[in-house]
């Protein structure tokens, strides 16, 4: 069933690829509507997932023995929510995309193929695989960015993938050391990732391993001080490449770092705490305060990025129960906020062709529904209770609270940054009369732009409003990360972070002993 | 009178190379056939010649299975059949055939000096075949001089005569030097052990304990300057970049292919079976002559506004990671990198070919712009080829530098890993700066006319690259079973 989940979308381009280039107006739509077959599989896998800590509906199929490599898929709580953002988010960003003239067919296509490669990142549990689909996203998000992208597309292209590149290159080198170390220990190299987590390492290549594919994924989430191609490629992408790049594409390292820095090198992630946690919280306030003085819209909310990833890494380093549930969460409440922020930005760009706020001006009086959508956002993305991002920061704020006070004070300051730079921002877009000419003119959403919206709008609400729908089916995983450092480390996660440690009575006598202790 | 112990099995695919060349041009001189003529006499001598290296394979794998390797060695211990001469005869003709597709345009383009080219190019193969099989250093001499000076040739045959011709000249003065300094390695080597033959000489070696190595290790070390120099590795390079150039687009891939095909292929026969004692010695230096190809290729290639001397710093750059797989001690990851590369830089060079016209002697990167537009399919083969030599996932390229990086790394070389993994970022920048070129720019210029045999030849090569990309296993398969003895 997997294998269906990356096939479908390949399926999907080669088909928009056979439509001829003459037939310019079938492209689009039938592209919208082969990527909701993915989506239709993503939710049945959503609702069938049983919520336990192993990798579900496995497959694995030998790929070539002598090097121990194979298509080795799974799912479990952490990558599962993921996968049904990226099958969700596709047709949205196809049906943002009204406004490519060019060259249709590729986008597309291309579009497609990068679903396909962002949905096997996170099903493979095969290290060589997993690199397989991560190098090759870039090429699809390389030429949506450099193809359809404005101005500076093609060095904010090339600043991409040189970036991205240069990162794993470093963890490639990583991955050939971890499946030689299994050669010397157990005879015969292997990529599995279950494989590669029983491996005896010493502490000094356990550190160096971690390094290298803490690099890989901090260029990808991006961490500061290797955020600066995020910007670039942000603000030059297509509406539909800066959805996917902000929804999915930057939380490949995030869900990097959780599944494969903690997973494989448990000892060194808990050394590296302090410098991770540090690293992020630094991201919090430097991306808040940076976003609050750009004057471009799709800057500023490229900056947000860079601040509310940093409460993932943040809730990923707490190692406490709270701070990984948070970091799962936020995963998705993000991909939902800032994809909805980067379409509405989109969205006004259309219209007025410029995304300088001081352009704009009580867009309110003209553009309800638009302000009213953008005002729900804001509010998610600076975590209103009642609203999805609340959930989130609320969690890896608790749970950091417990190991590493200290960040956890300094990252809340990034929720009061938040609110400034979003609120501002929309104070200076939205409110007052509007004085320009053309912005009195502009028409509000279309049916086909509300329709957009609002699929994004109920999650928010739902996830907001009953986080249990999606927290049972994490934290089986979550704790079982939990477990596993515990296990193989000396560190003990402290009880008030524990949610395994609450003691369940399961008889009567059970339950008075346990209250004597 | 005692017959000698001929094996004519073990040189059946030279010889019908070499009786294909002649008849080509006696037919040539005697009918003065149309081209068409040549090229069906052309087919038939691949496809024999092809087929017996099928047919040597299977005997090898035969022996191989029995234990029993002596019927490997023919023409009185000259001439090997084990599975790495096969292998590399193998790749060696079949490339050829690639290259003649790719390169037919520009044989027709000659008139009546076609059926040299045909010729020129069946010897070259001949050469670089028996330079391959030969268990003996002398051989392994005469077959590289009867292949480069047939590239010498095809170098300048070319109606724009000044850049051709400049690019012959150099190759052949700089090409005779490193033949001269082999040579002399040769000699020296065989000062030191009273050997020609590779097997005889690791069979010394096992024997006796070399207090004094001297000798040897200068002999050892003109070899690798010498076969450095034909696979354009760094610091022997500066002749690649000219000859790259000024050869007919035609057919430089063809010619760089071969070179690098059998030049690996010698260096992993003499180094890895013959002097396995020395590998404290050679190991080091391969690894530094690696690092400096690596190095050197890909960041002068960052600066090229030619494509083809872009494709040849590239090619330098190659010359590094496929030497990396070398120091590790193993072929399989080299067998499978040359092969795979092989095809790339034919089907890029079949492609140049297309763009800039076969017989031009430059190809300026703006002659690019916007062949998406123009051409998409040439475009997306361009694309991906490119890809595929940067090694891209799902490309050919992506496990052959997997192969040789884990070889590598095994063999306690890690530094030379990191490197390699740093420079193919930076062949990445690269190469995306041809794909931007064609992609993201506006068009200029019309539709560029592609010929039936190139189009195959491009297919060939880009099929081949996805799919050795997606399913290695059949030829790394055939990589591991190619040891050499």
């Amino acid at each position: 069933m997997l294998t269906w989940l990356i096939a479908l979308p390949v399926v999907a381009a080669i088909i928009v690829a056979l439509v001829p280039r003459k037939r310019e107006e079938i492209h689009l739509p039938l592209g919208i509507t082969l990527s909701v077959l993915p989506l239709a599989l993503g939710a049945y896998i959503f609702y069938v997932f049983e919520p336990t800590a192993e990798f579900q509906f496995t497959e694995h199929a030998v790929w070539y023995e002598p090097w121990g490599i194979s298509w080795s898929l799974g799912l479990d709580g952490i990558s599962m929510p993921m996968v049904v953002l990226t099958a969700l988010l596709v047709p949205i960003a196809l049906g943002a995309s009204t406004g490519i003239k060019t060259r249709r067919k590729e986008f597309v296509a291309n579009t497609l193929l990068l679903e396909a490669g962002m949905i096997g990142v996170f099903l493979a549990t095969d290290l060589f695989l997993f690199f397989v689909f991560f190098e090759v996203i870039l090429v699809p998000m390389y030429f949506i960015i450099g193809i359809w992208g404005s101005d500076r597309r093609k060095y904010a292209a090339m600043k991409f993938f040189l970036y991205t590149a240069f990162g794993s290159a470093l963890m490639l080198a990583g991955i050939i050391a971890l499946a030689l170390t299994h050669a010397e220990q157990f005879g015969s190299p292997s990529f599995a990732l279950a494989d590669l987590m029983t491996l005896e390492l010493s502490q000094g290549a356990e550190r160096w391993l971690f390094a290298g594919f803490a690099l890989a994924f901090a260029i990808k989430v991006p961490l500061f001080p290797l955020h600066t191609w995020l910007p670039d490629a942000h603000t030059e992408a297509p509406t539909a490449g800066s959805v996917l790049l902000a929804g999915v594409l930057l939380k490949l390292g995030t869900y990097g770092l959780l599944r494969y820095n903690l997973g494989l090198f448990p000892e060194a992630s808990v050394d590296a705490v302090w410098i991770m946690g540090t690293l992020a919280v630094i991201g919090i306030v430097y991306g808040a305060v940076v976003a609050i003085v750009q004057p471009d819209l799709k800057k500023l909310v490229a900056y947000s990025s860079v601040s509310h990833l940093g409460f993932i890494v943040l809730g990923t380093f707490a190692l406490t129960s709270g701070g990984l549930q948070g970091a799962v969460i936020q995963n998705v409440n993000h991909g939902l906020t800032t994809g909805a922020l980067f379409l509405l930005v989109g969205m006004i760009y259309e219209r007025r062709h410029t995304k300088q706020i001081s352009e704009f001006g009580g867009l309110q009086k003209v553009m309800p529904i638009y302000a009213g959508f953008f005002l729900f956002m804001i509010f998610a993305s600076i975590g209103l209770p009642g609203l999805n991002g609340f959930v989130g920061e609320f969690l890896v704020l608790i749970g950091t609270y417990t190991t590493l006070p200290v960040l956890a004070i300094i990252a809340a300051s990034g929720v009061v940054l938040a609110a400034i730079y979003l609120l501002w921002a929309y104070e200076r877009v939205f409110t007052g009369i509007p004085e320009k000419e053309e912005n009195k003119i502009l028409s509000d959403l279309s049916l086909r732009e509300i329709s957009l919206l609002t699929p994004l709008a109920i999650l928010v609400l739902i996830i907001g409003l009953f986080p249990n729908i999606l927290l049972d089916k994490i934290t089986p995983s979550t704790e079982g990360i939990l477990d596993y450092i515990e296990v193989s480390t000396e560190y003990e996660v402290p009880a008030p972070g524990r949610l395994g440690d609450v003691f369940v009575a399961e008889t009567e006598a059970e339950a008075i002993a346990g209250v004597d202790n | 009178m005692v017959t000698p112990d001929v094996q004519w099995i073990a040189i059946f695919p030279e010889l019908i190379l070499a009786v294909g060349a002649a008849v080509v041009l006696l037919v040539e001189v005697q009918w003065k056939p149309p081209i068409s003529r040549l090229g069906l006499i052309t087919v038939v001598t691949f496809v024999l010649a092809f087929v017996f290296t099928i047919l040597q394979w299977a005997q090898a794998e035969d022996a191989l299975r029995v234990g029993f390797t002596g019927d490997l060695v023919g023409f009185s211990g000259m001439i090997l059949m084990d599975g790495f001469a096969v292998f590399g005869r193998f790749v060696l003709i079949g490339v050829m055939g690639l290259g003649l597709l790719a390169g037919w345009r520009f044989i027709e383009s000659l008139g009546r000096r076609g059926a040299e080219a045909i010729a020129l190019v069946l010897l070259a193969t001949t050469g670089f075949s028996i330079m391959v099989a030969s268990n003996n250093l002398v051989l392994m001499f005469l077959g590289l001089e009867v292949g480069s000076i047939a590239l010498y040739v095809l170098a300048g045959m070319t109606r724009q005569k000044t850049r051709s011709d400049e690019a012959a000249m150099k190759y052949f003065l700089l090409g005779s030097f490193a033949s001269a300094i082999f040579v002399y390695g040769v000699a020296l080597l065989y000062a030191g052990t009273g050997e020609f033959e590779i097997l005889a000489m690791r069979g010394f070696f096992s024997d006796v304990i070399v207090t004094t190595p001297a000798v040897i290790l200068i002999g050892m070390g003109l070899v690798i300057v010498g076969l450095g120099f034909k696979v354009s590795a760094a610091p022997f390079h500066n002749w690649a970049p000219d000859v790259y150039q000024g050869a007919p687009a035609g057919i430089t891939g063809y010619m760089a292919a071969m070179a690098k095909i059998a030049g690996f292929a010698a260096i992993a026969r003499i180094l890895i079976t013959g002097l396995p004692q020395f590998d404290q010695n050679w190991a080091p230096v391969l690894a530094g002559i690696a690092a400096a190809s690596m190095l050197v290729g890909s960041v002068v290639a960052l600066v090229q506004s030619d494509v083809r001397r872009l494709l040849a710093y590239s090619g330098i750059a190659h010359a590094g990671f496929i030497m990396t797989g070398i120091v590790g001690g193993a072929t399989e990851g080299m067998l499978f990198y040359v092969t795979v590369y092989a095809i790339k830089l034919v089907g890029a060079f079949a492609i140049v070919a297309a763009v800039s016209g076969s017989d031009s002697s430059a190809s300026d990167i703006d002659e690019y712009r916007g062949l998406a537009k123009r051409s998409p399919l040439l475009a997306v083969s361009f694309a991906v080829l490119l890809l595929g030599m940067a090694g891209l996932p799902l490309t050919s390229g992506f496990v052959a530098k997997f192969g040789v990086f884990t070889e590598a790394w095994a063999g306690g070389y890690a530094w030379l890993v990191i490197v390699g993994l740093l420079m193919s970022v930076v062949t990445f920048a690269f190469y995306l700066r041809v794909i931007v070129v064609m992609f993201m720019d506006e068009a200029e210029g019309d539709r560029v006319s592609v010929s039936t045999a190139l189009r195959w030849a491009v297919g060939i090569a880009v099929v081949g690259t996805i799919l050795t990309g997606i399913a290695p296993e059949p030829l790394l398969k055939l990589a591991a079973d190619a040891f050499p003895l």
